[in-house]
């Protein structure tokens, strides 16, 4: 696969504030790449410098390998789905879409028909051409600005929290209807969103940033159980991290202690383990849905003792909480149907597989 | 001199914008006549029902000058009366203005004097008794003695004459000669395209270009006499620089050279700058041609209006107006200088002063003039000015 | 709207509540209208009304081809100043609202103080600074060039200078307020559409200004329709616009009938030319009215 995007090392400052500080990143031909981060993290900020509205301090930009240096937006291969649409209200939904055709001289009929060949890719209805954008809902306004942006076939669609007004049950609609574009035209596409689950939908790769660097990249599976971090870790869903200590590292794992921990031998393999971790105090992350409840007698991998404090109801399933001896809160979710229910005041053994767990390093 | 904005400048602007009227004084002035026309119909109403100090009220309609205080004061003072004026910005407007209804508000009324008569078959004024003023008309020049027939309506009296002067061209003597000026010719001089200034002012710029072309324009013309009125006015508008309605723009366009003759006006456009010192501005009248008389005399009036609340007091007022003392503020004001005509005032004047309002000139310009009346068809002779002046373009 | 009730005239309470806008409507702006038409059917003879009831005036009107050469020249002094002022205030307005923003509101209090200095006093400032021996002509002669260059007063372009000077603030203003109204991400997407400067300018920020564009020709068209200051004072008067010539209809000629008729024929055509503007560049089709 060849990198259709290549960002090398780049920097970019607003005065004396550094939004981006250094990043770097490869984008294959007809991925889906996600960049996830809370406001501020440098999202937004570098996807101007792909599409060309700013140029970067230093570092490069390169797409289908040519350097993107002194490009202006117009001239690159790339096109922006706006956060607020940014629709032509002069224009009709034709005359917007149309628009960049319009720009590079197409002549009327092939506009015309390359228009009425985006209606249909996003199931808009005919007679809406003829309307002018503030004349459809939220949900039609948005295929209208995907269709001007996919009309002059982009080389890279940038999107730009494109979804992040609608309402839930639009933005379900509207993801799915993104993935089925994807999928059906397979062109790349770079997706801005503070919404990591929105991303885990949608994405191939997941790219998180924070403070204007990025702090991991991987599919969603990696993110959700592999996160390189706390901040990654408690970024999507809930998740228990528990204080260990390592006393010993090893290329083939470790050697731990914890508290509340019972485990058969103290050790955890090597690619249970982010890669920085070294001797000293570490997090044992384990989601809440990888925690059961061992019936007396039974036994785990590991297991940690707690008393039930809360029960929730979540349809489904049933989240409780729970402490340990030491005073740490646990977050567990079972089946609504388990065979083991738990009343607040019970005191329980939860049990986990070792091949559920993830270690990292604690944060500063 | 007190420091102003002006003062850093070199000599040469600062005397055209004094000249401009830019200055303190000027803009005072400008400010104070605007400001009043503007609002004249509502300080009246304000003045009337304000709850005054003073004993009575009158309304005084006049133009600028007449409202000095250093004349309406001592006789306010003197009646324990307040004065409320409406300044007169142009005299058919003034007319207009009392024959709409105006006259019940005002009492004493001082314009151009055609209009004044005319107040008398308008059914406006009151007729005056000469009798009655046989110690004001003691000290007048002889010329406006009663019977003075221009303000007389079917032998009746209807004011008295206050202030003159003569209409004639306006030169600068440092650029031109006044000897060239005997005929209005360098008028229509290709030499002096686009040097000629004319006054915006209604008849006053028809009337002696009607008189250069032979006509009189005093009686009835018919429509030869008109075609011969239009041609004058296309001619004159053909050399013409400028129409100026400003009395000040004339006087720095005459002073800073760049207007050769200002036609339409007279003494009362010369005066002023006479006064500042620039005795090289001056007004003449022309020959007589062909037995027409080409000069114009203007004259001033005061009369009392029929409708007056306050008759005693109107005519205290009137004869206050013509007074000795009044008459020497009203013909030396800082915005024009002219003559009055009550002789009397002449015994006040300094050598420097007769010189300032020509008064060694000024029976001469008498001598060669028409006595300014409303022209019959003055009307046909402003219409004829608008499409000239359209053609013109 | 699908709640709006169609309301009819009979329904009192309709009537009640708009009676007062009706009154006002009426009196101040209605009635003076129709005295004015009634006027129009007099005669003024010798400087005095006559209550005639011919149609003198209205002959006196379309028999005189002056008037109308005089309307011409108005309109088209008018037009002229819309489209000077127009090109002048666009960029500084564009910078205003994009560049400048950092002292944006310092260029603002210094506008509004030009606008509100008295125009009397800026026009008769003009007349100096452009005569014969004027400051220009003193300034540029004094760095060595041939003396009377500025040759221009009393002249109509010295009238055009006035006008666009006195009024191009109404189009900084409203051109300002449609452009700093338009959404920055617009442009982007024109720019990301493959639209040079140029383009973008010419298909989004111009379209989008049309309002303010609008906004600021009717009211400049409609204040130099009736401009009278400048072609006296800067024009020299020797080719007066409409204002004047209803001015010395009035004043000097005191025929207040022929005044009466020519303001007429003046706002009629004024607000035909601004309707059959309004339709031309089409404000209700692109919804973009205000």
């Amino acid at each position: 696969m060849t990198a259709i995007l290549d960002i090398q090392d780049v920097r970019k400052s607003y005065g004396s504030y550094a939004a981006l500080k250094g990043v770097s990143l490869s984008v294959n031909q007809g991925e889906f790449i996600a960049l996830v981060g809370p406001s501020g993290c440098g999202k937004t900020t570098l996807l101007k410098q792909i599409a060309g509205f700013e140029e970067p301090d230093t570092g490069r930009i390169a797409i289908a390998g040519a350097d993107m240096a002194g490009v202006p937006a117009a001239k690159r291969p790339t096109s922006m789905v706006f956060q607020k649409l940014a629709l032509f209200p002069h224009m009709t939904v034709a005359e917007n879409i149309g628009f960049p055709l319009k720009l590079r001289r197409t002549d009327t009929a092939e506009i015309k028909k390359r228009v009425g060949q985006m209606i249909e890719l996003m199931q808009l209805k005919g007679e809406y051409l003829t309307r002018y954008p503030r004349q459809l809902s939220g949900g039609e306004q948005q295929r209208v600005a995907l269709a001007r942006s996919m009309v002059s076939a982009p080389k890279l669609l940038l999107l730009d929290e494109p979804l992040s007004a609608l309402d839930v049950k639009l933005k379900k609609v509207l993801q799915a209807e993104l993935k089925r574009l994807h999928r059906s035209v397979g062109v790349t596409f770079v997706h801005v969103t503070h919404d990591l689950e929105e991303a885990m939908m949608l994405a191939d790769r997941i790219c998180v940033m924070r403070d204007g660097a990025i702090l991991q990249l991987g599919t969603p599976a990696d993110i959700y159980y592999r996160p390189a971090g706390s901040f990654v870790s408690g970024f999507i869903g809930e998740t228990n991290l528990l204080p260990i200590t390592i006393s010993e590292r090893t290329s083939s794992g470790l050697i731990y202690q914890a508290a509340d921990i019972v485990d058969t031998d103290g050790r955890i393999a090597a690619d249970l383990v982010a890669g920085k971790v070294a001797k000293g105090p570490a997090l044992l992350m384990l989601r809440p849905e990888l925690l059961r409840v061992l019936p007396p007698g039974e036994t785990a991998d590991g297991a940690i003792a707690a008393e039930v404090t809360e029960m929730f109801g979540k349809g489904g399933t049933v989240q409780y909480r729970a402490r340990t001896p030491g005073g740490q809160m646990l977050v567990v979710e079972i089946p609504g149907t388990s065979s083991l229910p738990m009343r607040i005041g019970d005191k329980v053994r939860l049990g986990f597989t070792k091949k559920d767990i993830y270690v990292f390093g604690v944060e500063a | 001199m007190t420091k102003s904005w002006y003062s850093d400048l070199p000599q040469y602007y600062q005397r055209q914008i004094k000249a401009a009227g830019l200055d303190e004084a000027g803009l005072t002035r400008r400010r104070l006549l605007k400001g009043m026309a503007a609002t004249a119909g509502v300080a009246m109403a304000g003045l009337s029902s304000r709850p005054s100090q003073a004993a009575s009220q009158m309304t005084y309609m006049c133009w600028e000058g007449y409202n000095d205080p250093r004349i309406i004061d001592p006789f306010r003072k003197a009646n324990d009366v307040e004065i409320a004026f409406d300044l007169i910005v142009d005299s058919p407007g003034g007319f207009a203005k009392l024959q709409a209804g105006a006259s019940r508000e005002v009492d004493l009324v001082s314009s151009d004097m055609p209009w004044i008569t005319r107040l008398g078959p308008a059914g406006l004024a009151q007729e005056l008794n000469p009798a009655d003023y046989a110690d004001v008309y003691a000290t007048f020049y002889d010329q406006f003695k009663p019977p003075f027939e221009p303000l007389l309506n079917e032998g009746k009296t209807i004011g008295v004459a206050t202030r003159w002067g003569w209409v004639g061209p306006c030169v600068n003597t440092d650029l031109t000669k006044p000897e060239i000026w005997k005929s209005y010719d360098p008028v229509f001089d290709d030499a002096n395209k686009g040097k000629i200034c004319v006054m915006d002012w209604g008849d006053w710029p028809i009337l002696p270009m009607a008189l250069h072309a032979g006509i009189d324009p005093y009686q009835e013309l018919d429509q030869n006499a008109l075609e011969e009125t239009r041609k004058v006015l296309r001619a004159m508008f053909k050399n013409t620089r400028t129409l100026v309605a400003d009395l000040t723009q004339a006087q720095k366009g005459l002073l800073d050279g760049s207007l050769l003759g200002c036609i339409g006006a007279g003494s009362y456009l010369t005066s002023a700058v006479r006064k500042q010192g620039h005795k090289n501005i001056i007004a003449v009248v022309p020959e007589p041609k062909n037995g027409l008389k080409q000069g114009i005399i203007w004259v001033e009036a005061t009369a009392i209006l029929k409708d007056t609340d306050q008759p005693e007091l109107a005519q205290k007022l009137l004869k206050h107006v013509v007074s000795k003392e009044s008459g020497h503020v009203l013909s030396l004001l800082d915005s024009t200088c002219n003559v009055v005509t009550n002789k009397a005032v002449e015994a006040l004047y300094t050598p420097e002063e007769r010189d300032i309002l020509q008064a060694d000139y000024m029976w001469t310009a008498w001598d060669n003039s028409q006595m300014h009346r409303i022209a019959p068809n003055i009307d046909d002779m402003l219409a004829i000015w608008q499409e000239e002046l359209a053609a013109a373009q | 709207m699908a709640d709006e009730v169609p309301r009819s005239w009979r329904d009192p309470d309709l009537l009640i509540k708009a009676l007062p806008t009706v009154l006002l409507q009426t009196t101040c702006f209605l009635a003076p209208l129709v005295m004015t038409f009634l006027l129009t059917f007099q005669r003024s003879r010798n400087f005095q009304l006559q209550w005639s009831w011919d149609l003198w005036t209205w002959t006196d009107v379309f028999s005189k081809p002056h008037y109308w050469t005089i309307l011409g020249h108005t309109i088209f002094m008018a037009a002229a100043t819309v489209a000077i002022c127009l090109i002048i205030a666009f960029p500084i307005a564009y910078g205003l609202a994009t560049r400048f923003k950092a002292w944006e509101n310092e260029i603002k209090v210094l506008i509004t103080f030009a606008f509100i200095t008295d125009a009397t006093l800026k026009i008769y400032g003009w007349a100096l600074f452009l005569d014969k021996n004027g400051m220009a002509n003193y300034a540029l002669s004094s760095i060595g060039l041939p003396p009377e260059m500025v040759a221009f007063l009393y002249t109509d372009w010295a009238t055009l200078l006035g006008m666009v000077y006195s009024l191009s603030a109404f189009a900084i203003f409203t051109l300002y307020l449609s452009i700093s109204n338009i959404d920055r991400s617009l442009i982007l997407a024109a720019y990301d559409a493959g639209a040079g400067k140029f383009r973008a300018h010419w298909e989004v920020t111009l379209p989008l200004c049309k309002p303010g564009i609008w906004a600021g020709s009717v009211l400049i068209f409609l204040l130099s329709v009736g401009a009278f200051l400048e072609p006296k004072v800067l024009g020299g008067g020797k080719s007066p616009m409409s204002a004047e010539l209803i001015r010395q209809t009035f004043e000097t000629r005191v025929n207040w009938p022929l005044g009466a008729a020519l303001t007429l024929v003046l706002m009629v055509v004024s607000v035909f030319i601004v309707l059959l503007f309004s339709r031309l560049i089409g404000l209700k089709r692109a919804g973009l009215a205000a």
